[in-house]
């Protein structure tokens, strides 16, 4: 399926490129002036690090794990404590001091000798970073969601292709083998014909009461640049690392923390890695006071041309799973746990030569970084992570007006609903722009 | 005491002591007028309450809505979260209609991007003028975030404009380079 993609260019390429458009138009930090003449190690790719939370935390292990192939160059977080801290986390791995911490993305996606950048920042700031990494003639690893809006996304994919970019969405259960061979038997039509998909998401894990004080913000911690794109307000400390995620203004709560991993599996299974459903509806339950604003309550169902439906809902027991209900039974899968309504159809699911084949990694890092090698794309392209962004963002949608909603997947606009059209986007805070 | 033991005294007790209990609580408060005065940090029970009627309307009811939000906007007291709040629920809404109210806070480096949020959203030629307008009037990041929704509007009719901008030494870096990408995006629009 990947080999038929358009390839992307290598760096070395790209740098040939870029020379060419700087010799035209020397704007700074527009154009990968700082590319030219500049090659990094044609087997050794550089890694330079945009978020050094929570979500960090889990790429460092693999990252500094394989110094003879990947070397992190440069770590990056707009908090003081945690950039140092990234920094020294790597200076410790290499036994050096030569890892350089930046509190501006924009310095670090301007070096010339980083190759690739992984994103690891709140929500709201994923498309502006991916794209000016993009543009500076890297590749990128963004995590989930992809990016806050449907506009956002189609942009981001848009400079992908525009500068011919290796970007993979950071959904890893597209790298774990239990939802690949779920997916191809459903492809497979091992469930005989497909009755429903059945998401369940974890529900919100923080809570803060009606009202919040404003706090000092810390020394350390640019807190204009924490906010960026989203709209201004005053810095709290429950309001901001992790727990951004319950501020619509920074994310949609657990519908794109968990909702991008188990409905993509969704997406996958249904073949819509370029499409997507035609029509949602949803009745969350919101806050009615307080700084959280994302739904507590998820419940949402998208419905697909062949007439399958794909529910998302909260469940406060047994944690994120996606269920196939077909004709022969159900299968349901979760990170550590699978099982059927018949043993049988787990055998038959391991069972090779299927007549559809799926692409099959067992290693998002590794993937990712044999796609940066071989300029081909990814097995979670952000192509198909735009999509499955955009079906949460149809669920974020249809329970904020609480109807159903019309789809159009190949215009990426919903059908006579002007409010709705109007929810793809939002303006971002100067002096960020999706330009 | 016969009176207390009458028929006819006791819904008259009745009613006094119901009459003190609601004179004390006073007017219901209005949730279009307290929501343009929300603080950050305070209960925002009646922002949610409008932003529920705001997403419930029918579109052949957001003229009504638009206006009383626009009305909201001129409340005494209006803060800056009101402001935020209300060009929220406009950006959902909002028509030409609002475009002479709002186009006064775009002018203003203080409210620009409240009103960008809402304007943004507007189609057509009276919102596509008053971004023009304010280019101006704004100065460093404003002017660059203002000089983006030009180019994420499409308005090629800035062109001219920003290609200025873009190599205008008087302006600092933030704008020439929002210029520049809204030219080169308006561009790439174009072929």
């Amino acid at each position: 399926m990947h080999s038929s993609l358009p390839r992307p260019v290598s760096r070395r390429e790209f740098i040939q490129k870029s020379s060419l458009a700087t010799a035209v138009a020397a704007v700074p930090l527009i154009l990968p002036s700082g590319l030219r003449g500049a090659n990094a190690p044609s087997k050794k790719i550089t890694v330079g690090i945009v978020g050094c939370g929570n979500i960090a935390d889990s790429h460092f292990p693999p990252l500094l794990g394989s110094p003879e192939s990947i070397h992190v160059l440069a770590v990056c977080d707009v908090d003081r404590e945690r950039r140092e801290t990234g920094a020294a986390r790597v200076n410790q791995a290499y036994g050096n001091n030569d890892c350089r911490a930046y509190a501006d993305f924009r310095e670090l996606n301007r070096r010339p000798d980083i190759d690739v950048v992984f994103i690891c920042t709140p929500d709201h700031w994923h498309a502006l970073v991916a794209i000016d990494a993009m543009r500076n003639g890297k590749d990128i690893y963004c995590e989930k969601p992809l990016t806050l809006t449907i506009a956002e996304g189609r942009a981001l994919v848009d400079t992908a292709r525009k500068y011919d970019r290796v970007a993979q969405h950071g959904t890893q259960h597209r790298s774990m083998k239990r939802f690949h061979d779920v997916a191809e038997f459903v492809r497979n039509q091992g469930l005989g014909k497909l009755d429903r998909i059945e998401c369940f998401i974890p529900p919100n894990n923080r809570f803060c009461g009606a009202t919040w004080t404003p706090e000092p913000v810390p020394a350390g911690l640019d807190w204009d640049m924490w906010l960026g794109p989203a709209p201004w307000r005053p810095y709290t400390s429950i309001g901001c690392h992790y727990n951004f995620r319950f501020i619509s203004e920074s994310a949609y709560g657990q519908v794109t923390n968990w909702g991008a991993h188990y409905l993509d599996i969704g997406q996958w299974a249904l073949d819509m890695d370029d499409s997507g459903p035609i029509e949602v509806e949803g009745c969350g339950e919101f806050p009615s006071s307080g700084l959280f604003t994302n739904a507590t309550k998820v419940d949402f169902t998208v419905r697909y041309a062949n007439g399958v439906p794909m529910h998302c809902r909260t469940r406060h027991e047994g944690g994120g799973t996606v269920r196939f209900v077909g004709e022969r039974g159900w299968l349901d899968i979760a990170r550590d746990k699978m099982s059927a309504s018949d043993n049988a159809l787990l055998r038959e699911m391991q069972a090779p030569n299927k007549k559809i084949q799926l692409a099959l990694s067992n290693n998002h890092h590794d993937n990712f970084f044999d796609s940066v090698r071989a300029r081909k794309r990814p097995i979670a392209d952000v192509g198909l992570g735009h999509r499955t962004t955009t079906v949460c963002n149809l669920g974020q949608i249809a329970m904020v007006l609480g109807r159903k909603l019309k789809w159009d997947p190949a215009k990426e606009e919903f059908v006579g609903d002007e409010m709705a059209n109007r929810l793809r986007t939002r303006a971002m805070r100067s002096p960020w722009s999706l330009a | 005491m016969p009176a207390e033991t009458s028929p006819a005294a006791a819904p008259a007790a009745y009613q006094a002591r119901n009459s003190d209990r609601y004179s004390n609580a006073g007017a219901t408060p209005d949730p279009w007028v307290e929501c343009a005065k929300l603080t950050y940090g305070a209960d925002r029970s009646f922002a949610w309450t409008v932003r529920e009627q705001v997403i419930a309307t029918p579109p052949e009811g957001y003229g009504r809505v638009e206006e009383k939000l626009l009305k909201a906007l001129a409340t005494p007291g209006r803060t800056d979260a009101g402001l935020a709040f209300l060009c929220q629920m406009l950006a959902l809404v909002a028509s030409a209609k609002s475009v002479p109210v709002l186009a006064p806070l775009l002018r203003a480096d203080a409210t620009a991007d409240a009103a960008r949020y809402a304007l943004e959203r507007v189609a057509g030629p009276e919102a596509d003028a008053a971004f023009r307008a304010a280019l101006g009037s704004l100065t460093g990041n404003t002017k660059a975030g203002l000089i983006g929704s030009l180019a994420v509007r499409g308005d090629t009719a800035s062109q001219s404009a920003l290609a200025a901008l873009k190599d205008a030494a008087s302006e600092p870096p933030v704008v020439r380079e929002a210029a520049a990408r809204a030219v080169e995006k308006l561009n790439s629009a174009k072929s």
